[in-house]
């Protein structure tokens, strides 16, 4: 029997600072995240070089508050795991050459972790029972698409997105509206009051075979459609919010079922920031439990950006003894799933 | 023992002094970024001189001004192994260490980093001492403008020279020979750009009177806002 393996996690990718320690790449012990959203409110978005700035300032008070959750000392890490691709790269800079330094001075090796893989992996902490074939939507910020998944490590990219990805269409059409930052929230927010089908917009893609998506051309019939209504004078901002959300997320649903029955697997995994969107998550659940399917979602904290899902993917390549050089650096534009 | 790291600029060194003995210094100024050569650099220096981190009493750390990437990589890197390894920091003006490549010198010494957008960040220092003594702010600024400060603090002090020294030399290296005419001198080559090793020297002070700051909110000092804060009108955030 393996010995209980303790990893520290660091994910400064985006705008949340976070740290986290986890246990056999399963038990949580601890999960701090800084978020800097109300800062970036400010900007009506991210903006790069502030999101470093406040990632040197709380790193360490962040990675210090996860050891006193979890009550464990330096020495009880066996691995330090850190996101390095793909992200910002000066906010993705802090978090690496920390982590780097951090685990040289306590003498352990570097794992170098794929956000999105932790988005995926974030499954894992929480589900026990999750078999495999399975399909994964990843859904995020800079990212949409669908996975086959053999294994932890080994899946294949079946589709993906040919311009914007589903949460930055989100936060666009949020911007374009004047519903704030970030978009997601946003819209679901707006859309909750809104009734959809009063606006009409196009299921985008739904027409083809192929588990490819597009939310550029969404977006626009999202504007013309509301730069019309604004003329007539007939409008509600809530209705346009709740007849974009349905359009994706129908999208998403219809295209993720579709490549469950093709690929004849059981089960669905849901991964990724937008993966926190209720009405996506209510939908995609109906579908799958029409079709028998089994549908694996994380909690709303393990959707947004966390380090734990950091530690957790680390923990398999732990396991493989896949560590990284002291000269790795990150790479930002690195949004490929497929190494 | 003093670990010294520097990558404020777009030089990358580091430095191990054992009580005032400089052991070794790497220093490269050549393309690849910091964050792949920094902590190699440091496990080859420590491994170069027989020793470990463990080894290290104290580090020391450029706090800028000076590339806002540089700064954070090194000062990301001295955060990590001071809480692992739980050895105390000195952050130091990298205008100071660049300004302690000039030593017992009647001149006025300018040390010049290039920030981009056809500004320098720069300080007015008399080094007839051994330290550097800040006659100025840190500022950054237009290179007239620092010329005309310049001229006029060699005036009221009656300096005869002024050294120049510092990447921020090269871009304006025309300007200012024309502007300052045989008052001006620049640093040689070796003496040109910012060192660890007088990093380290820097912190052999504070060191010993045991002036460490505070590795948890120790942040870069950039003397500039972001694009951003500039652009809203703010206050750094
Ligand atoms: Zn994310």
């Amino acid at each position: 029997m393996m010995k209980d393996v303790y990893i520290l996690g660091i994910e400064t990718s985006c705008d949340e600072t976070a740290a986290a320690i986890v246990k056999n790449g399963k038990e949580i012990l601890a999960n701090v995240i800084n978020s800097q959203i109300s800062i970036h409110q400010q900007f009506g978005g991210v903006v790069p070089e502030v999101a470093s700035r406040k990632h040197i300032e709380n790193i360490a008070t962040v990675v210090n508050n996860a050891f006193t959750e979890a009550g464990l000392s330096h020495q009880d890490i066996d691995a330090v795991a850190v996101t390095t691709m793909p992200g910002l790269v000066g906010a993705l800079l802090v978090g690496l050459s920390f982590a780097k330094a951090f685990a040289y001075g306590l003498n352990r090796p570097l794992i170098a972790v794929n956000h999105l893989q932790g988005h995926i992996y974030a499954n894992f902490l929480q589900h026990n029972d999750i078999e495999f074939p399975a399909i994964c939507l990843v859904v995020s910020g800079g990212h949409t698409s669908l996975l086959y998944m053999r294994g932890i490590n080994d899946y294949e990219l079946i589709g993906a997105t040919k311009d914007d990805a589903a949460g930055e269409a989100f936060d666009k059409i949020a911007r374009f509206l004047g519903l704030g930052y970030p978009g997601g929230p946003a819209i679901q927010k707006a859309a909750q009051q809104g009734q959809a089908g009063l606006f009409k917009l196009p299921r985008v893609f739904l027409d083809r075979n192929d588990f490819e998506f597009s939310f550029s051309g969404l977006k626009t019939a999202a504007m013309n459609s509301w730069k019309k209504a604004e003329k007539q004078g007939n409008y509600k901002v809530e209705d346009l919010a709740a007849e974009f959300q349905a359009a994706l997320v129908e999208v998403l649903v219809e295209k993720t079922i579709r490549a469950a029955q093709k690929y004849k697997v059981g089960t669905i995994l849901l991964a990724g920031g937008v993966a926190a969107n209720q009405d996506l998550r209510t939908r995609l659940e109906e579908s799958a439990r029409q079709r028998q399917l089994n549908l694996f979602v994380p909690s709303f904290l393990l959707c947004t950006d966390n380090a734990a899902m950091i530690a957790g993917k680390a923990y398999h390549d732990y396991v493989n003894g896949d560590f990284a050089p002291l000269n790795i650096n990150a790479q930002p534009s690195q949004y490929s799933l497929i190494k | 023992m003093i670990l010294a790291i520097d990558s404020a600029t777009p030089v990358a060194g580091v430095a191990l002094l054992e009580a005032e003995n400089l052991m070794r210094e790497e220093f490269v100024n050549y393309k690849k970024t910091h964050s792949e050569t920094l902590m190699p650099m440091v496990d080859k220096l420590l491994r170069d001189c027989d020793k470990s981190i463990q080894d290290v009493n104290a580090l020391a750390i450029t706090i800028g001004p000076g590339s806002f990437t540089g700064l954070r990589i090194g000062l990301a890197a001295v955060k990590g192994l001071s809480l692992a390894a739980k050895i105390p920091v000195v952050g130091i003006s990298s205008l100071d260490v660049l300004a302690h490549n000039i030593v017992f010198s009647d001149a006025l010494v300018c040390p010049l980093f290039n920030a981009r957008k056809q500004e320098v960040y720069t300080a007015l220092y008399d080094n007839r001492d051994f330290y550097p003594h800040r006659l100025s702010e840190e500022m950054a600024c237009s290179p007239q403008e620092f010329i005309a400060m310049a001229l006029e603090k060699a005036h009221e002090l009656g300096r005869q020279r002024i050294v120049l020294l510092g990447d921020g030399y090269y871009p304006y290296k025309d300007l200012f020979i024309d502007s300052f005419g045989d008052k001006m001198v620049t640093a040689p080559p070796h003496l040109m750009p910012i060192r660890a090793s007088a990093l380290g020297s820097l912190a052999i002070k504070r060191v010993c009177q045991q002036d460490f700051d505070d590795i948890i909110t120790l942040r870069p000092s950039y003397i500039r806002l972001s694009e951003a804060e500039t652009r809203l009108g703010k206050e750094a955030l």
